[in-house]
This record gives structure tokens, C-alpha cells and sequence, in this order.
């Protein structure tokens, strides 16, 4: 089993449910965040999960 | 702290990821070493991602962030001293008798080198303390979420103990490290925005400094006597206490991380496992430490209407502060219902990584190191692999049972924690003097270790620090725990040494053709000839070395 399937799809999971919430609910703050914080952390996180599903792919094909 | 029904979907999925992994992996289980040992075949960017997870418990992450409001960057030091060195130097000089002597654990080693008491003496020493540590850390994440959330401890302590158990008895240390690397990833996403948002709310770095005292955030500039830094602690203990005995003493021997090195597919991998493993280590603090220095500067600084942004939170007593209980307030301030949950999984991913770490070392030492050498010596494969496995469920059970005696019993646990201290500390001294001097003896080894430990009640009997301590009379008193601590630690490490050269100088040496693999000078090591420069041990000790140098002077 290559690790970076299982916590690549995890990451792309929870980055696709914090970018959702971000979307969906662009006001929702905590008393001291002034910014979308869901948002660019789902963001951050895709993008993490992507790349270790990629290099995964990668890896499969040689 | 109240949390969202998306908080609990995203605790759901990390649990079904974890589980699901161990699934997977239980194919890959059919003998006691692919269980106990992964079979050797585990790529060397996982072993050394497992090699600092396991090490990264609940306690750690509750503890360094309390020490960071308490003592301020200073404690970054159990990262730039009391692990990089040991780090590097378990990879470069240590590791080649682990791996190359084909010992299945770190107490099977000392068989090999000495003899079967030493063997014995560690191996249950090692499983008393595994358990207990996992226990503890146990009762401190139930207590924990129990004060936060309202959870039930009971429900807590038994639900979390039952993940661990199912995925450690499905797929063995594999399924344990795999998702210790899962786990880190995890621990990292879910802190970091702590980190950062904490830090640019506090003004960034030079708003922390521009509020907090001096000494809170340089780590090295008021080393030189005790009383004027926040930790009690002066420059010799700190260096000689923590850089050297007590961090050599765990990194270099404790199996819970040298297992981890040891299921590298090869001796290159084995070695560079705590090698790349320092990379990660030594950025730790910033994602750890920083937002409980940033929570002072918070609670100095007010918004809109004069309200402190952020207060410290307070015992029970309402006078002191419970530091404990820094990072998850922080959160609780920071994070809106969604990073909430991220921020709550990863507090469980670390609980979960460093409990899966304590409970893989113990059955493999159990198995090996105390039924097969003491209660059943020759049955075939499948047995050993069966009852690994009931040793895994039966690890777990000790760890409730522990987690229940530290709960009724609240002094036990300082106790305790200064017991895993005195088991450590001479352990070093026994394994320098074991691998890197052949005249070493198993007499001398084993009469060096008991009175080490010994040293070590004995320094503690005597001394007084905090009110604690003393209880053969007062001899000295300590600024502080931690220097007292560290006191203690060099103490039993140097009577341990002492005690070993000279007893084993008046007992017989071993053959040294029994030695071979075992010990510096008989035993070849082979230096990568073939590996490119950046894959070999020492060019990447070098860069880890001057990268750490840079982060000490930058926050000297």
C-alpha cells in the first residue's frame, strides 16, 4: 500500500469540506479571526492532499 | 467550548482513516516480525515522519504550549538541545549496532552485548514505564476534553483506547506507523493556523517581544545563572541535565522511537530515519511553543470596549493559572466551527500517535524480551505472532488501568513522571560504554545500571526544590524542578558510568570475536560508497547541525 493514497484522499476530503464551509458561510468567525479562515485553510489543504495523490500517481506509473 | 455538527463529521472521517488503514494493512500480517517489527520494509520517508509522531503525544503538544506561556521561547530548548543532537547522533553512530546486529529491540541488544540480566533489568523496566506513560497520557487527554467539551471521561478514555487497540491489533507497528505519518500530517494542519494567527494577532514576532519580559523571549541570553531566567535552571544543568543525559538517554535508547528507525527497509534507511526525522523536529517549536508565548502577549492586549483579548485560564481556585489549558482556550478563540474540528482531531490524532508508539514498543518487548525468553523459548512462529496480538489487547487494558490509578491518585503522577527519569538517565552511560569501549563487561554493565539508578533516588532523597524532594533529609535545594531534574539525571548518569568502567576493568573481558557487530572498531560499518552525497548520514548531520546553530543565535 503507497501511505500517500489514504492521506492524500483524507486531505482532499477535509480541504473540500473547510473550502464548503468557507463558501457557504464566509461570515463565520471566531471572536479573535478577522479572516475566512475555513476558506484558505480547506484551500491549503486541498492543494496538500493533490500533491500527495499526484506524487502517488507518479510513483504507480514507473 | 461548543462544537458544530462539522466538527464531528471531520473527527468521524479521521477515525474511519484510521481504522481503514489498519484494514488494509492486516493483509501484510503473517508472521510475528511483520507484526512486531514490519518486517523491515517500511521507505525511509515514513520510518522518520513515525520517528517523531510517536514522540509527539496529547502532553506534548498540552505541555509545550503551556511551557511556552510559562517559560517563553527557553522552551525551545527540549527541541534545539534536548533532541537534534541526540537525533544526530543515534543516526550516525548508534544505529549501526541497533540495525546491524539484527537485535529485535532495544533490550535484546543488551543481551547480545551483555547478558541476560541486563536484558531483563531493561526490558521490564521499559514495559512498567511504557504503560504507565500511556496511561497518563490518557487520563490527561480525557481530563482535558472533559473540562472543554463536557465529554465523559469514562467515554473518552474507553472509545479512544478502542481505536488505538483496533488498528495496532489489525495491522501490527505497520499499521501504528503508517498512520503515526498520517497522524503528524494532521497535528501540523490542524496547529499551524493556530500559529499563525495567534502570532500576526500578538503584532508578530516583535509585537511578542515588544510585550512580554525580556527573558521570555531570548533563549539563550539569560543562561547564565538560575535566578534570572523564567525556567530555575543555569547553564551547566540545562547543557549537561537535558542536551546530553536526558535527551541521549531517551532518543538514543528508549525502543519506543528506535523501533521506529529499526523497521527502515535498510541499514542506509535505518540511519538516516532520525536524520531526516530532525528536519521537521527542529521547526516543531514554532507550530508548538509559539502560540503559548503568543497567549501572554494576548492577555496583555485589549480590543474594542477595553476587553482583554484573550485571559488566561485559571484552576479551579481562581488564583493560578492553569497553563494546562492554554492551547485548547487558544482555540477556542481562534478557530470557527470547521478548523475547530481540525484543530480538536489533530489534539486526538497526537494522543492517538503517541499511545499507538507506547503500546507497538511494549508488545514487541513483552513477546520477545520477557515470554520468549522467560515463560516460552522455542514454540514455533505463529504462537509468538498470537500472542503478540493478545499482548497488544492487554497493553491497551494496563494503559485503562493506569489511566484510572492516575486519576484517583494525583500525586502519583509527579512521582511518576520523575521515576521515567531515573530509569533513563544511566541507561546512556551503559549503552556509550557498551558500543563504543569493548572492554566493557556485563557485570560491569549491569552492577553500573542498579547503582545509576540508585544515584538517582538517592540525589532525589536528598535535594529539595519546590517543596518537593527530601525525603532522606536536605543536603541541597534547587532553584527550581527542572534544574533538579536535570541535577538528578547527571548524577545517575556519571555514577553509572563510573561504576561500569571500574567494575567491568576488574571483571573478564569477553572474547572480542563475540563482539563483532556489536561494538565500535570491531564491527564494519559501510559508508554508502555507492549513494549520492545528499543520501549519505554525515553530509546531512552537517546541514541539520548548521541549520539548528542559525535558529539558536537567531533567537539567542
Amino acid at each position: 500500500m503507497d501511505l500517500r493514497v489514504p492521506s492524500g484522499c483524507f486531505f482532499v476530503i477535509l480541504g473540500a469540506i473547510l473550502a464548503a464551509m468557507g463558501v457557504l458561510t464566509p461570515g463565520l468567525r471566531a471572536p479573535l479571526t478577522d479572516v475566512n479562515v475555513n476558506l484558505y485553510s480547506g484551500l491549503s489543504m486541498l492543494v496538500f492532499g493533490g500533491f500527495l495523490l499526484l506524487m502517488a500517481r507518479r510513483a504507480a506509473r514507473k | 467550548m461548543k462544537l458544530a455538527v462539522v466538527d464531528y463529521v471531520i473527527l468521524a472521517t479521521y477515525f474511519a482513516f484510521v481504522i481503514g488503514i489498519g484494514w488494509m494493512l492486516r493483509k501484510k500480517v503473517s508472521t510475528s516480525g511483520d507484526f512486531l517489527l514490519s518486517g523491515r520494509s517500511v521507505p525511509v520517508w515514513i520510518t522518520s515522519l513515525a520517528f517523531i509522531a510517536a514522540n509527539l503525544g496529547a502532553q506534548e503538544l498540552i505541555g509545550m504550549a503551556a511551557s511556552g506561556a510559562k517559560y517563553g521561547i527557553m522552551t525551545a530548548h527540549f527541541y534545539w538541545v534536548g533532541a537534534i543532537p541526540a537525533m544526530l547522533f543515534m543516526g550516525i553512530f548508534m544505529m549501526p549496532f541497533y540495525y546491524g546486529s539484527k537485535a529485535r529491540s532495544v533490550p535484546e541488544y543488551l543481551k547480545m552485548r551483555f547478558d541476560e540480566k541486563t536484558r531483563g533489568f531493561n526490558a521490564f523496566t521499559f514495559a512498567v514505564m511504557t504503560v504507565f506513560s500511556s496511561g497518563i497520557s490518557m487520563y490527561a487527554l480525557g481530563l482535558l476534553l472533559h473540562l472543554v467539551l463536557g465529554w465523559d471521561f469514562n467515554m473518552c478514555v474507553l472509545a479512544s483506547a478502542a481505536i488505538v487497540l483496533a488498528y495496532t491489533y489489525l495491522g501490527g507497528l505497520t499499521s501504528a506507523i503508517y498512520n503515526e505519518v498520517l497522524q503528524f500530517f494532521l497535528i501540523v494542519a490542524g496547529f499551524s493556523p493556530l500559529a499563525i494567527l495567534a502570532c500576526a494577532k500578538a503584532g508578530g514576532w516583535q509585537g511578542i517581544v515588544s510585550r512580554l519580559p525580556a527573558n521570555m523571549t531570548h533563549s539563550w541570553h539569560y543562561m547564565g545563572s538560575a535566578s534570572e531566567n523564567p525556567m530555575g535552571v543555569e547553564l551547566f544543568g540545562m547543557v549537561a541535565g537535558l542536551g546530553f543525559v536526558l535527551s541521549f538517554g531517551y532518543w538514543c535508547t528508549n525502543f519506543l522511537v528506535v523501533q521506529r528507525a529499526m523497521a527502515a527497509d535498510s541499514m542506509s534507511a535505518a540511519r538516516r530515519t532520525p536524520l531526516i526525522g530532525t528536519i521537521p523536529k527542529m521547526f516543531l517549536p514554532f507550530i508548538v511553543i509559539l502560540p503559548g508565548i503568543a497567549a501572554v502577549a494576548l492577555a496583555q492586549m485589549t480590543g474594542a470596549g477595553g476587553a482583554h483579548l484573550y485571559n488566561l485560564p485559571l484552576k479551579p481556585d481562581g488564583i493560578h493559572t492553569d497553563f494546562d489549558q492554554v492551547l485548547t482556550t487558544l482555540m477556542a478563540r481562534f478557530y470557527p466551527a470547521g478548523l475547530l474540528g481540525v484543530g480538536l482531531t489533530g489534539l486526538m490524532a497526537s494522543f492517538m500517535s503517541g499511545m499507538a508508539g507506547n503500546v507497538t514498543a511494549f508488545n514487541t518487548v513483552f513477546t520477545y524480551d520477557i515470554y520468549q525468553s522467560y515463560i516460552r523459548k522455542s514454540a514455533p512462529d505463529s504462537h509468538y505472532l498470537m500472542v503478540g496480538r493478545m499482548t497488544t489487547i492487554v497493553g491497551v487494558a494496563l494503559s485503562i488501568g493506569a489511566a484510572y490509578v492516575a486519576r484517583s491518585y494525583n500525586n502519583i503522577m509527579d512521582l511518576l513522571q520523575f521515576v521515567f527519569g531515573f530509569v533513563n538517565a544511566p541507561l546512556f552511560a551503559t549503552f556509550l560504554l557498551g558500543m563504543f569501549w569493548k572492554r566493557t563487561t556485563a557485570h560491569g554493565a549491569f552492577t553500573g545500571l542498579v547503582s545509576g539508578t540508585v544515584a538517582a533516588s538517592l540525589t532525589w532523597g536528598l535535594t529539595v526544590a519546590e517543596g518537593k524532594g527530601g525525603v532522606f533529609g536536605t543536603v541541597h535545594t534547587f532553584p527550581s524542578v527542572m534544574a533538579q531534574n536535570f541535577w538528578i539525571a547527571i548524577f545517575a548518569f556519571g555514577t553509572c558510568f563510573l561504576v561500569t568502567v571500574l567494575v567491568s576493568m576488574m571483571s573478564a573481558a569477553r572474547p572480542e570475536k563475540e563482539l563483532e557487530g556489536l561494538v565500535y572498531g570491531l564491527t564494519k560499518i559501510r559508508h554508502d560508497e555507492g549513494a549520492k552525497w545528499w543520501q549519505r548520514p554525515a553530509p546531512l548531520a552537517i546541514g541539520v547541525s548548521v541549520m539548528v546553530i542559525l535558529l539558536n543565535i537567531w533567537f539567542a
